[in-house]
């Protein structure tokens, strides 16, 4: 059977089926959500390692200046659907949907096992889990815009009631309030993304994506259209100023709900901007992109700092995750190849770091039902092991080499810098590399120290008695979680390997672009041209 | 031919066979006095409403077991021009169809409220038949006086069902203020008809178009009197699917209507609405004839605007105000006004799909029929929660509908909340519901024709009314159950009510997923409205 298709199936099968199970065998309500998500997982791993000799079902081939570019999706499957209409479920992945496959199968694997703790209405809560992760996987297999859209639509609603009944109020953030928030702004991107959508349909006249990928949009239509999708996926990023719903959400959800959120939902956003806005747009692309690098600036050492000043520990990594969300952003804004594929790199690297992180901050509020900085302190003495996972997390965060976080981010850092130092670009693009680097300074200053005052210092007597991970089930999603981080640190290789495949006819079409345009403005540009004479002389010495 | 020595006027053909259907309806609802006449006192509910069932069942089948035709039932020809008659198209079909299986479920769930009442059975089984006979009637008209009468059918039998309960003053506001509001819409529609007569001479639907559109391609100006004619019909449907400014008749007679008569006016009686539109809007905008094909109308242009502003301002007006609702069946009123804008975007879109590359309105059609049918589903499940929840709230803790009546539903009835909330995403449109293929369809017809503005206001309406439908979410699944609030058995589910609501939840779903065999009836309906106009 098609792989794509089982980790479509497996969880909407498990979903249904937890609708028959009694609500109170809680074990078999876990075993089956369990051995549903490791089943994807396997399966997603399997197609990992198989990825590079798997054949192509569909290429989407598209014309560059001097030849043209193949574009393969692997995995494929197709079934009819409304044939009236022109839709097709239609699955397949290329290197960029795939890695996104595999965090997702991780984080929610994982997600599953921490979320053992949960008591309240069992049931109701693997149901609304697995349902959202099955409309997570079907966006990034989807190669049907209507399906595309459909799954995306399906991820957002049961967020609403995992956040309302399964989150917390604290005295930084109501629930109710977090999550209607974080429905409606989702909803309202998307909503903004769907009328685009359907005016590329309504342009080429079908909803298959690789053929949407080969044709030829004007560049009017372009421009108008770019900004539509964009901004409808770049709510969910969160891009700045978009970005509001997001540390609320997360400081209201449940530690799995946290993971999913941070480590694959705002994923989804950067991957419709790859996917759909980027791929199909490239002209207009190229023009917009340069005032991304702006606002992704505001992403990374706006919500850098806000981090600084927080004392609640989800919201510190809340703003933390928008915060490198913007390094995500500069990589795809550096229209480079290396930014592009650190892009994506990062987008599994941050997923992977921060549902660590998040599932770390559930297990002692779970206990201590604070995550204020001020109430703790000393934590390391009695849970040493959640401590030690939560340094690692940290250290990956700040971007310590040895984690895939440092690769990714270096990638991208370099992309923005090459971006930056190009002639054709305009000479302020190399800030956004520098703000780029200090943004990992504050990275270092807000994470050193929550993990000072959480985890060392003197230690209230109240949190004494707080157990640590003790047995194998309780550690092994961390365990999991912190292997991934530090084997695609030592050997990024595989990663960027499967992701490049993806990300390589993306860069050709948007480097096409670019090149169209320098010599658009070359015609333009007279013959003398003192300023560009003077600096290639200075390129040439 | 009747075996009746009547001389027949000349190009009449009664063709009475295609009106089978009607006649086990009309049969049916005569009939279903009798059982009060015969039977004792304690049988008579059931007795009734059965037989109605079987009835529209049997109507139902015998629709789909006929299927469409070219031949009108009572057919006046003169030449190859219609000149009166009701059509048995695909789309009569599907319309007809969705009526009486839509009616078979409106009176599963009437059951519950008539097994309450001591008398009048009878009468409110055969009252709601013929109204829903009207609408059978509706979905074929071809001409302006047939469109008046089975509309009239339509109507004057919801203004008794909306005062049924006549001893409830409550009720008998709602029934007064229909009557005079409806009567008010009448006068506009008989006075719209007789000025669109008044210049074209027929009250014919195909010749009325034929004349439009010939003098769209003379260059002749069409007189304002066309206009005002068209527009006082449009008014007199406006009203019947709650356009703004038309709608203020919604929230009070939806509110003290008996609530399985709401129901039927959310439904039915809306559907019929929406039928005449469709059928207006295929006669004037779309062109008559392969001729017309690169002609311009001006008076498709002038209706694209103005359907387009009251689509909008419907829309949103709905949407609005259903935010502070804190009745149920106040915020449905509202949030049905809500869905007429979407319907009367479809309507606008049509209206724009004239031309040679266009497709004669085939997308606003098929989707404001798949609207309908998904609409029609959704609703009969959420009403169906209304009734049990708001019979037991009076029942147990002898309240009127308050607003606490859904708090903390979850607990105490997870089957009916989870009902609930499955009608209301699915009346929000999100995925994997009915209602989210529906708007995914209006908002395609209205971005193919380039109406994006419409298109965005649209797409953003469906998120407001996703915060009032998830407030009410919030409150059955968020908040905790009131003390003496009725629980577990309390609610007495009956059987009947049980069956459409698992029902329902399997086709709301399976219509939002499966769309296929749904969206292929639609297709196929719209199809024969868009050849009618070549």
């Amino acid at each position: 059977m098609n792989p794509l298709l089982l980790i479509m199936l497996i969880p909407a099968a498990a979903t249904v089926a937890l609708f028959f199970i009694d609500s109170d065998a809680k074990k078999a309500i876990r075993a089956v959500s369990t051995v549903a998500t490791g089943l994807v997982l396997l399966i997603s791993i399997f197609m990992f390692i198989g990825f590079a000799d798997a054949d192509s079902t569909w290429t989407a081939t598209s014309k560059v200046e001097g030849g043209t570019v193949d574009h393969a999706y692997k995995y494929g499957f197709e079934a009819d659907w409304v044939k009236e209409m022109g839709l097709a479920f239609r699955l397949g992945v290329d290197g960029m949907g795939l890695a996104m496959v595999l965090l997702t199968a991780l984080i929610i694997f994982a997600g599953v096992m921490v979320s053992y703790t949960v008591q309240k209405r069992v049931k109701e809560y693997y149901i609304c889990l697995l349902a959202l992760v099955t409309g997570v996987f079907g966006v990034f297999v989807s190669l049907d815009l209507f399906f595309y859209y459909f799954f995306y639509e399906l991820a957002v609603i049961p967020m609403y009631l995992l956040i309302g009944i399964w989150g917390s109020t604290t005295k930084t953030v109501d629930q109710n309030y977090a999550t209607m928030k974080l429905v409606l702004l989702l909803s309202a991107g998307a909503v903004v993304a769907l009328v685009g959508l359907i005016a590329v349909w309504a342009e080429v006249g079908t909803f298959n994506m690789v053929l949407i990928e080969q044709h030829e949009f004007g560049k009017s239509f372009q421009m108008i259209w770019f900004p539509v999708i964009f901004l409808g996926f770049a709510a969910l990023v969160p891009m700045w100023p978009l970005h509001s719903w997001s540390p609320a959400g997360h400081a209201a959800a449940p530690a799995a709900v946290s993971m999913l959120h941070a480590g694959v939902l705002m994923k989804l956003g950067a991957f419709g901007i790859l996917r759909i806005a980027c791929t199909y747009f490239p002209l207009a692309a190229v023009e917009y992109l340069p005032y991304l690098a702006i606002l992704c600036c505001f992403n990374i050492v706006y919500g850098g700092l806000v981090a600084i000043s927080q004392r609640d520990m989800k919201l510190i990594i809340g703003y933390s995750s928008s915060s490198h969300m913007g390094y995500v952003l500069l990589g795809i804004a550096s229209m480079t190849l290396i930014g592009i594929n650190g892009a994506v790199f990062l987008m599994f690297a941050h997923g992977v770091m921060t549902a660590l992180t998040f599932a770390l901050i559930g297990w002692f509020y779970d206990q201590t039902h604070t995550r204020m900085l001020d109430d703790l302190g000393g934590l390391m003495k009695v849970m040493p092991f959640a401590g030690t996972c939560f340094i690692i997390a940290s250290m990956a965060s700040a971007g310590l080499p040895g984690f895939a976080n440092f690769a990714s981010e270096l990638m991208v850092i370099i992309g923005a810098w090459q971006n930056g130092a190009d002639t054709s670009t305009p000479g302020w693009m190399i800030i956004p590399a520098i703000l780029a680097i200090w943004g990992l300074v504050i990275t270092g200053v807000y994470l050193l120290r929550a993990v000072k005052d959480a985890w060392f210092g003197e230690m209230p007597e109240r949190w004494a008695k707080l157990k640590d991970q003790r047995s194998f089930g309780e550690r092994a999603p961390f365990v999991l979680l912190t292997a991934v981080l530090l084997l695609f640190g030592f050997w990024p290789q595989p990663m960027i390997d499967v992701v490049e495949q993806g990300v390589k006819p993306l860069h050709a079409r948007i480097n096409d672009a670019k090149n169209q345009e320098k010599k658009a403005v070359e015609l333009v540009v007279p013959e003398t041209h003192p300023a560009r004479d003077a600096r290639a002389a200075g390129e040439e010495r | 031919m009747l075996p009746l020595a009547i001389q027949l006027p000349e190009g009449l053909t009664p063709n009475l066979n295609l009106l089978l259907p009607e006649f086990i309806v009309a049969g049916t609802a005569l009939g279903a006095i009798l059982p009060e006449l015969v039977l004792p006192a304690g049988k008579r509910a059931a007795a009734t409403a059965w037989t109605c069932f079987v009835g529209l069942v049997v109507a139902f089948v015998v629709i789909l077991a006929q299927g469409p035709t070219d031949q009108l039932a009572i057919q006046v020809l003169d030449g190859d021009t219609v000149i009166s008659g009701l059509r048995m198209d695909a789309f009569s079909v599907f319309c007809r169809a969705l009526v009486t299986g839509g009616g078979a479920l409106l009176v599963l769930i009437s059951m519950g409220f008539t097994r309450r009442m001591d008398r009048g059975h009878g009468e409110y089984y055969a009252i709601l038949l013929f109204s829903l006979l009207g609408v059978m009637f509706v979905s074929g008209v071809s001409d302006l006086l047939s469109l008046f009468v089975c509309l009239e059918l339509v109507t004057i039998m919801a203004y008794v069902l909306a005062a049924f309960r006549r001893n409830d003053l409550r009720s008998t506001e709602a029934g007064l203020k229909y009557l005079v509001l409806g009567a008010v819409s009448t006068a506009f529609l008989l006075l719209g008809i007789g000025l669109m007569y008044g210049w074209t001479g027929s009250l014919s639907l195909e010749v009325i178009g034929e004349r439009v559109w010939a003098a769209s391609a003379a260059g002749e100006t069409i007189p304002g009197i066309m206009l005002l004619g068209t527009a006082l019909v449009f008014t007199g449907l406006f009203f019947k699917v709650g356009g703004v400014p038309f709608h203020v008749w919604i929230p009070d007679v939806y509110e003290g209507a008996p609530t399985p008569v709401t129901a039927f006016l959310v439904t039915a009686s809306k559907a019929a609405g929406v039928i005449l539109l469709l059928r207006m809007a295929q006669a004037l905008f779309l062109p008559a004839g392969p001729e017309y094909l690169e002609v311009t109308n001006p008076l498709a242009q002038q209706w694209v605007l103005i359907l387009g502003v009251v689509a909008v301002v419907t829309l949103l007006f709905g949407v609005l105000s259903a935010i502070p609702q804190r009745g149920i069946k106040r915020m449905i009123a509202y949030s049905s006004i809500g869905h007429a804008g979407y319907l009367l975007m479809g309507v606008a879109a049509i209206a724009a799909d004239g031309g040679k590359d266009a497709n004669q309105g085939q997308y606003g059609t098929e989707a404001l029929l798949y609207y309908l049918l998904a609409y029609f589903v959704t609703s009969v499940v959420a009403f169906g929660v209304i009734m049990v929840v708001g019979a037991a709230s009076r029942r147990v803790a002898g309240g009127q509908h308050s607003d606490k009546a859904y708090d903390g539903l979850w607990s105490r009835s997870p089957f009916l909340a989870v009902a609930m909330c499955l009608s209301l995403l699915s009346l929000a449109g999100v995925p994997p519901m009915s209602g989210f293929f529906a708007k995914f369809m209006i908002l395609r017809a209205t971005v193919d024709k380039g109406l994006y503005v419409l298109a965005f206001i649209g797409a953003g309406a469906v998120v407001v009314s996703l915060y009032f439908y998830l407030l009410w979410i919030k409150s059955m699944y968020f908040k905790p159950a009131p003390e003496g609030a009725p629980k577990g058995d309390d609610f007495q589910i009956p059987a009947t009510t049980k069956v459409v609501l698992y029902g329902g939840m399997v086709a709301m779903v399976l219509m939002g997923v499966w769309m296929t065999p749904f969206f292929d009836w639609a297709h196929e309906a719209a199809s024969a409205l868009a050849t009618l106009a070549n």
